[in-house]
């Protein structure tokens, strides 16, 4: 049954992405099977991957969410920052000039 | 079949005590409770099986073993989640293990004292999965946290990731029920009463009770700290182009005096090197980023929002640059359970093997943190190169002051253990490379562990040398408590104790 299912939905070729780093899916990377000759690995139908991935953040979510009400994006602060930053800066500015 | 080295009427003792369920003499029941995650010489397997286990479920019930174990001086070893990183739960002498996963009950959630009182075998996962309805947490927060106990957490004193802003498990545990290794129930605390948090009444026995691995009694009921409910969470990854300036970036962030840092994590190149190999986070990383650092704040909104602010300003300044919110948010959530993680190793020549977890989990200063990992790569590396089992997954360094995270870290090497090709020769190799490590935490003036408990061979035989004078008050407490040594024995030495007791 196993096989029935990776036969219908074989992942495609993994590309390189660096040395000892394939990839078959965007973003998910796997491990260079050259690498894995003592430890074989295991061939995984795409769905199973897809599960796989999809379960891992649906936990990470859940992880965020277990912990506190509510997540702080630092890309958010980052972007508060530099406007205040140039405000900053404007007001140092001005300050030179009464000088 | 029972292969049992404890007779029969001991055991049908024990299962009059606990009911026939609650007596386990298999095989598989005994197997499965020899060993913990961390390694572990697989070659010797047997030679650490306990000859009975039991599962209580009540403070009386682990009074009445106890005091069985003690007419027959049979040893008992309390086991709760399993998932130490040292030998704490392994069971060297055999024995009856006292396993306590039944010990889940919440017994009292008191709201108006912000306190809840629990048995010690119930996870904090589920504990605050129960807690968050009432707007309240218990903060208690080891990378073990879907899987370790809170009995386990009080065994070992635990380490939590949080700490910065909550607390360790000895800040969070206000008071204890205790059996103590004779038999006899108490109730242990700051001075009296089961919630009071400061009391400067008789001696300070609450700490004499953490940490002790078993060897002074079994927790059977706990009353922990509840903490309103964070409302939001910061977590925050910063790159750098050096070690030396992530470094000094550490030392300026931890002094940053923000009230709501909750930790902040310094990995050093070769652990960003491990981390490439395998992680999702790293392996996308440009080849610059040789040295990450880690905070997380959590607490009100406007505090946490704020603190952020002033840790990404405090990173830019020092030369980090920020690493996004998916790499951020993602690996710190995956932080919470790393045991969850694969561990894949690799042989010297990068090919691929399932290997065991070694932290090596010392105490050391800011000030000789370099000098520390740089040491104690050079050791790594003489026996990577000799035997070819093991592999350096690089240094961390986590900040360990409870609410004041400066001063000192929990610093780990970790080390892969090819366990499968394991033999005597490699097992003593592997013991000896410990030594070295160990060694060089107490040159530093360091503690050789934060968190994990000195069970192990390699740290166990330096207890003495760390404690001092200590160690002698330390074997008279145990010789007074335990008086035919039964509780766990084996572990930090102790064994010593009563050796002298012989001779005079």
């Amino acid at each position: 049954m196993f096989g029935f299912r990776l036969k219908g939905q074989r992942p495609p070729d993994p590309h390189s992405v660096k040395e000892g780093v394939v990839m078959r899916f965007d973003h998910v990377y796997e491990i260079d099977p050259e690498r894995m000759q003592v430890f074989k690995q295991q061939d995984m139908p795409a769905w199973d991957t897809m599960r796989i991935v999809s379960n891992r953040w649906e936990h990470l979510n859940w992880m965020h969410s277990h912990f506190a009400e509510s997540v702080v994006s630092g890309e958010e602060l980052e972007k508060e920052l530099e406007k205040e930053g140039k405000v900053r800066g404007k007001r140092r500015t001005k300050v030179r000039k009464r000088k | 079949m029972s292969t049992v080295a404890i007779s029969d009427p001991i055991i049908d003792e024990l299962r009059a005590i606990l009911g026939p369920a609650y007596v386990l003499t298999s095989k598989t029941a005994r197997y499965n409770r020899t060993r913990v995650p961390a390694p572990f010489p697989v070659h010797r397997w047997g030679d650490f099986l306990p000859d009975v286990v039991v599962l209580p479920e009540t403070a009386e019930q682990v009074s009445e073993v106890v005091k069985l174990a003690n007419r027959f001086q049979i040893p008992v070893v309390p086991r709760a989640g399993g998932t130490g990183l040292a030998d704490g739960a392994v069971p060297l002498k055999g024995g009856i293990i006292v396993d306590i996963k039944r010990m889940d009950k919440i017994l009292e959630i008191d709201l108006e004292d912000r306190t809840v009182t629990v048995q010690p075998g119930i996870n904090m996962l589920k504990l605050n999965e129960v807690l968050n309805k009432y707007g309240v947490f218990y903060p208690d927060d080891p990378a073990s946290y879907p899987c370790s106990l809170v009995g386990g957490r009080i065994g070992t004193s635990g380490f939590s990731l949080i700490s910065g802003r909550y607390g360790h498990t000895r800040d969070l545990v206000i008071s204890m029920q205790v059996v103590l290794p004779t038999g006899e129930i108490f109730e242990v605390g700051d001075g009296g009463g089961r919630k009071i948090r400061k009391s400067s009444t008789g001696f300070q026995l609450k700490h004499l009770f953490m940490g002790h691995q078993g060897t002074l009694g079994i927790c059977t009921e706990a009353t922990l700290e509840l903490v309103p409910r964070p409302e939001a969470e910061f977590a925050a990854f910063f790159g750098y182009k050096s070690f030396d300036s992530a470094y000094r970036s550490t030392g300026a962030l931890t002094k940053s005096g923000l009230a709501t840092l909750s930790s902040v994590v310094l990995f050093d190149e070769r652990k960003i090197q491990y981390l490439r190999r395998d992680d999702e986070a790293y392996i996308p990383q440009p080849g610059d980023v040789r040295a990450v650092i880690a905070t997380s704040a959590y607490g009100s909104r406007d505090e946490v929002k704020a603190a952020g602010k002033r840790l990404l300003q405090i990173a830019k300044d020092t030369d980090g640059r920020y690493l996004g919110d998916e790499v951020s948010q993602g690996d710190w959530a995956s932080r919470h359970d790393r045991y969850a993680t694969p561990l894949h190793g690799r042989l010297p020549d990068k090919q691929v093997v399932p290997m065991c977890w070694h932290c090596e989990d010392a105490s050391i200063n800011y000030s000789v943190i370099p000098k520390v990992m740089k040491e104690w790569h050079e050791i790594a590396d003489r026996y990577i190169g000799r035997y070819g089992i093991f592999d350096d997954w690089g240094c961390f360094f986590y900040t360990n002051a409870a609410y004041k995270p400066w001063g000192d870290y929990l610093a780990e090497i970790d080390i892969g253990i090819w366990e499968q090709r394991l033999d005597d020769e490699t097992w003593e190799a592997w013991v000896n490379c410990k030594r070295e490590i160990t060694k060089v935490s107490l040159k530093y003036s360091g503690s050789i562990t934060a968190c994990h408990g000195s069970t192990r061979e390699g740290d166990a035989e330096f207890v003495p040398v760390e404690m001092g004078g200590g160690f002698e008050v330390m074997k008279r407490i145990k010789r007074v408590l335990d008086p035919n040594n039964i509780m766990n024995p084996g572990k930090n030495m102790l064994d010593l104790a009563y050796e002298e007791d012989q001779s005079t």
